[in-house]
């Protein structure tokens, strides 16, 4: 598999996608959704979707791709090659999260959970199918949040599809089986040739499956702490097992929404004096409005 | 506290220590890191940063930041001072030396982007117009 | 690790990011008579703030400091953890001088060597203001001067201190102006009023903000004396109410088309409105947008949903 559009620019989000085949423009589709790479603290998270006419559902059914979860990864690899290889009827595309997307996003003042990024993500890439011209007709979606609400919002995001959101899918529908297989195999190969910005000359790379209960990565998570900037972006920041490292073990970081309870409390009527110019000490003549408002003040000391 | 700095005190800057001095690539960051000391900024922080579609990115612990170069007002220079602390028992008083200049540094803020608008860039403004108030008047009446 | 706490005060940070005149880094003529920090009177508080002397006392430097929350420093391979950064800006030492000339007049009220003049046991640096040949050399401009044999003598006129110091406003005006400076009374509520602002800005609001300025360098007494000078009427409330008409506009959103042909058809075109928010207001629109745009630039998709 290439990845090399996002190989580029691993800290950001790269679609890769298949020519889309003839086939699926004139003829109505179904489309598979799936995820890989969700609950590992490190590398990216891979969304794929497969689609095809549904007059080809048997065939797909034949090349047995099944659950991808249950399959090696060699078998993964030979059965990509082989999805890949049917470009008159089968297309795919996938969306590559960086690690640094969703530590950032999840880290946002204004909070982009998990769920909503996942969501998005999915919606993002039926829409893409959309506008490449896919006659889509049936969609089926892998899940791990609750099902009912996320077929809710799908559906009434894209009224005119009929959507199945189903735990499991990828064990139920061939086509989400495609699609977790695509998914699978790029995460898989893109942790295992990831390209780290930083410049660290010899960092370990024995990190294990990067689940956070896997004991090599929670070694390789100890054993690679910078006290000042935590981890390389290959890290998810906003995963509580990197948290509770950087908590206890890194210099400790203050931002302007960082909750902090007390600090944060007297901070906000030490400003509130500043605005009015007022100091405990120097109570008779608040600065001029040009220093407040550049933050400027008369320095007494070195 | 025998060392306190007391009123009248002075506190000598070294010039001599300007020829030793390092340009160091100096960066503001919207954050408070509450520590003193090393940094492998040159691995972590240098090589992270990236042309955004209009702003330098780059993010730190995880979090997005937005940059700006700034460049230091014509006439003036950027030092970064320090002070080398002598034994409590030396009556000596107190002297900085010039550790760096700079001429430009960047300006981070957390995920918005940087403007003219920001503190720290209307700040640099001050040097123009104190020249206006400090500076000798027309002498004739 | 005991004693170095007891003779540190800890707090104290042994490094500073400091933005200088380079004029500063002139080597001293003299040797032995280096460039130093020292502690003065603020002639506008009274209380004690860092100056800075160039060798020989050539040039007084003021001290400002940028302190926002939330910054810290990255120099080459180290971490500050202070995100303060200092100004050494010239400064005209005469204010200094004048704060001593003024309370001399009201305590002796008599001609006296300036040297006796400068007199202060609590901040002795000041002494050293008697170096800086320039401040000295321009005393005319806030005293009388008496020569008797080859010794000069000095008492504070107020006249000609106003006189000089309407000067310094006129001049800080100019600036002001050159400079952008947003100078428009009463604080504003939201951007659009801010923009509307400009318009409305008067040669007064220069005057005043000037002014504002220069009292930052004077006694209280005389910056009100200054007021009456430069015929500013005093304000009865130190922010001034929005006048009714300016309130409605700013109840609608101002279209961007209909701000720049407003801009265009005054001479104002070229006074970019520099765009002053509170810190609450800043922090609010920053957050808005950023939630904003960061999400919707992750998908090409326009509606995004998040929850």
């Amino acid at each position: 598999m290439e990845l090399a559009p996002f190989e580029q620019k691993n800290w950001g989000s790269s679609r890769l996608s298949s020519p889309v085949p003839p086939l699926c423009r004139t003829q109505q589709c179904c489309l598979g959704i799936d995820e890989a790479g969700r609950g590992p603290v490190l590398g990216p998270m891979v969304y794929g979707i497969c689609f095809c006419p549904l007059s080809k559902k048997q065939d797909l059914e034949e090349l047995k791709v099944a659950d991808s979860k249950t399959l090696s990864e060699a078998e993964r690899e030979r059965l990509f090659e082989k999805l890949d290889s049917l470009k008159e009827y089968l297309g795919w595309a996938l969306q590559i999260l960086s690690p640094n997307v969703i530590s950032t996003s999840m880290q946002q003042r204004v909070k982009y959970n998990l769920n909503a990024l996942s969501h998005d993500t999915a919606i993002a890439l039926i829409q893409y199918a959309l506008d490449s011209g896919v006659q889509l007709r049936e969609v089926f979606v892998d899940t791990v949040g609750p099902a009912e609400k996320y077929q809710e919002k799908l559906q009434e995001r894209f009224p005119e599809l009929e959507v199945t959101v189903k735990p499991k899918a990828d064990a139920l529908f061939p086509i989400v089986s495609a699609a977790s297989i695509c998914a699978k195999v790029a995460r898989d190969y893109a942790v295992k040739h990831w390209k780290f910005l930083e410049d660290l000359e010899d960092v370990n790379l024995d990190y294990g499956s990067g689940y956070p209960n896997d004991p090599k990565t929670k070694e390789w998570l100890a054993k690679n702490l910078d006290p000042v900037f935590g981890y390389p972006q290959f890290v998810r920041f906003s995963w509580s097992t990197a948290q509770s490292i950087l908590d206890s073990r890194a210099v400790p970081i203050r931002w302007d929404d960082s909750d902090g309870h007390e600090k944060a409390s007297s901070k906000g009527s030490q400003s509130m004096l500043a605005f009015f110019g007022l100091k405990k000490d120097d109570m008779r003549r608040p600065a001029h409005r040009f220093f407040q408002e550049r933050k400027l003040e008369t320095a007494r000391d070195l | 506290m025998m060392c306190e700095n007391q009123p009248g005190t002075l506190i000598k800057l070294d010039l001599g220590s300007l020829t030793q001095a390092a340009h160091d690539a100096v960066h503001l960051l919207p954050c408070e890191i509450q520590y003193n000391g090393h940094a492998a900024v040159d691995k972590y922080f240098i090589p992270t940063i990236h042309q955004g579609a209009s702003a330098k990115e780059v993010s730190f612990r995880g979090r997005p930041l937005k940059g700006q170069e700034i460049k230091i007002p014509a006439g003036y220079v950027g030092l970064v001072l320090e002070e080398n602390h002598k034994p409590c028992s030396e009556e000596k008083g107190r002297t900085v030396c010039m550790k760096s200049t700079f001429l430009s540094f960047t300006q981070w803020n957390l995920e918005t982007l940087p403007s003219a608008d920001d503190c720290a860039v209307m700040s640099l403004m001050w040097p123009k117009i104190s020249k206006a108030i400090h500076q000798p008047v027309d002498n004739e009446e | 690790m005991l004693s170095r706490k007891t003779c540190e005060t800890a707090a104290r940070p042994d490094q500073w990011v400091l933005i200088a005149r380079d004029s500063l880094l002139e080597l001293p003529k003299k040797p032995g008579d280096g460039t130093f920090f020292t502690r003065l009177r603020n002639p506008s508080t009274g209380e004690g703030a860092l100056f800075l002397f160039s060798s020989c006392a050539q040039q007084l430097f003021e001290i400002k400091v940028f302190n926002e929350d939330y910054h810290s420093w990255f120099i080459g391979q180290t971490v500050q953890h202070d995100g303060r950064l200092f100004f050494a800006t010239p400064m005209d030492a005469l204010f200094l001088i004048l704060y001593y000339l003024i309370k001399a007049e009201k305590e002796q009220g008599k001609f006296q060597p300036v040297d006796q003049v400068i007199v202060d046991e609590e901040f002795p640096s000041s002494h050293i203001l008697l170096q800086c040949t320039q401040a000295v050399q321009s005393l005319h401009h806030v005293t009388e001067e008496k020569e008797i044999g080859s010794k000069k003598f000095y008492k504070y006129n107020k006249e000609k201190t106003l006189k000089w110091l309407k000067k310094k406003v006129v001049q800080t005006v100019k600036a002001l102006k050159t400079n952008n400076v947003c100078v428009g009374s009463a604080v504003q509520s939201s951007t659009f009023i801010r923009s509307r602002q400009i318009l409305d800005v008067t040669e007064e609001d220069y005057t005043r903000y000037a002014h504002g300025l220069i009292s930052e360098y004077i006694p209280e007494d005389l910056s009100a004396d200054l007021l009456k000078y430069l015929e500013l009427p005093e304000l009865s409330k130190p922010v001034a109410q929005p006048p009714v008409k300016k309130r409605k506009l700013s109840d609608k959103p101002v279209e961007a088309k209909e701000d720049y042909t407003l801009f265009n058809s005054t001479d104002l075109n070229k006074k970019k409105p520099s765009n002053k928010m509170t810190a609450a207001q800043k922090s609010l629109a920053k957050v808005d947008k950023s939630g904003m745009k960061n999400i919707s630039s992750f998908f090409s998709i326009k509606s995004v949903s998040k929850k």
